[in-house]
């Protein structure tokens, strides 16, 4: 389980994204809210699962000022047929080098063939605040895509002036 | 500042100010889906419009890879939108490009542009009628 917990800051991660691209996860903020998710990889049937979920839950976040980065240890070729299939539109970055999978202590020991990031989701304020830590090692443990909903109106209703109405 | 000038035929968009503001790209190539008409003009919100905006972060930005320098919408103001530019390394995709379902591109070269990291989806509502993809709150 990973040690970064609610209120503290997220690492500014630094990585390809699908295309390739450098990109840091501040920069995919972009000023909002994020659901982050690290998922396995494309050949997992939990994380298709999940992803298709979250892809299903685009469409609300396109019109919400809302992103979505999901990262894995794929290469970026592969992440990219990966989200071309799911019909996704949000980022995937990569860490097929492994460079912050120790430093995050998201390790998943058990899968010694694919040396894979522990499925676990955070929600994050635009400046990358840790408001809510979901481990999804057991399925059943990941953020439902109500729980998400319902984070991205708490951070929403905390960052943006007049969130009640102007 | 979230958009600038830009001025096509004689017709005056906004575009994302980012697109205009690191270093140029020489000789880029860009294809230009609007026409020159005053009144060629669509409303952001019709689903023409969000569904190209769909396409651009789905497919259009990755098949592009790394010849992409930049895109943006043609604001016309907080309503209205003109079309929107491709900018790239070459123009062997535009032909592809899914803006033009919107309005024909033509192809022009430029000095001006730079390179703007590819927008991050799934956003596509835009920020205080910044063109798109440009902008924030705060």
């Amino acid at each position: 389980m990973t040690a970064l917990q609610p209120g503290e800051r997220f690492p500014d991660l630094d990585l390809p994204d699908h295309t390739g691209r450098a990109r840091t996860l501040s920069e995919l903020a972009a000023g909002d809210p994020v659901v982050l998710v690290f998922s396995r990889g494309w050949w997992c049937p939990k994380e298709q699962r999940y992803l298709r979920e979250l892809t299903g839950l685009q469409d609300e976040f396109e019109v919400a000022y809302t992103r979505i980065v999901v990262v894995s240890v794929d290469e970026p070729g592969v992440q990219s047929a990966f989200r071309a299939g799911l019909g996704a539109r949000f980022t995937f970055l990569s860490d097929a080098q492994r460079q912050w999978l120790g430093r995050l202590g998201l390790e998943e020991t058990t899968d010694t063939t694919h040396h894979p990031y522990l499925p676990t989701a955070f929600t994050l304020h635009p400046d990358l605040t840790i408001h809510a830590v979901y481990p999804g090692y057991w399925y059943w443990g990941r953020a439902t895509m109500q729980e998400l909903r319902r984070d991205m109106r708490t951070i929403s209703r905390a960052v943006r002036e007049g969130f009640d109405g102007p | 500042m979230s958009s600038a000038g830009f001025t096509w035929e004689g017709r005056s968009f906004q575009i994302d100010a980012r697109c205009l503001e690191g270093d140029p790209v020489p000789g880029a190539w860009v294809h230009v889906c609007a026409l020159p008409d005053e009144g060629a003009r669509i409303q952001y919100d019709q689903p023409e419009v969000q569904q190209v905006r769909r396409d651009a972060l789905a497919w259009w930005i990755p098949l592009l890879g790394d010849e992409l320098v930049c895109l943006s919408t043609l604001a016309l103001d907080e309503v209205y939108c003109g079309g929107a530019i491709t900018v790239a390394r070459s123009p062997r995709l535009f032909d592809q490009d899914p803006f033009a379902r919107l309005f024909p591109g033509t192809v022009i070269r430029s000095d001006v542009f730079s390179v703007v990291a590819a927008p991050a989806g799934p956003v596509l509502e835009r920020y205080a009628g910044a063109p798109w993809p440009g902008g924030r709150f705060g």
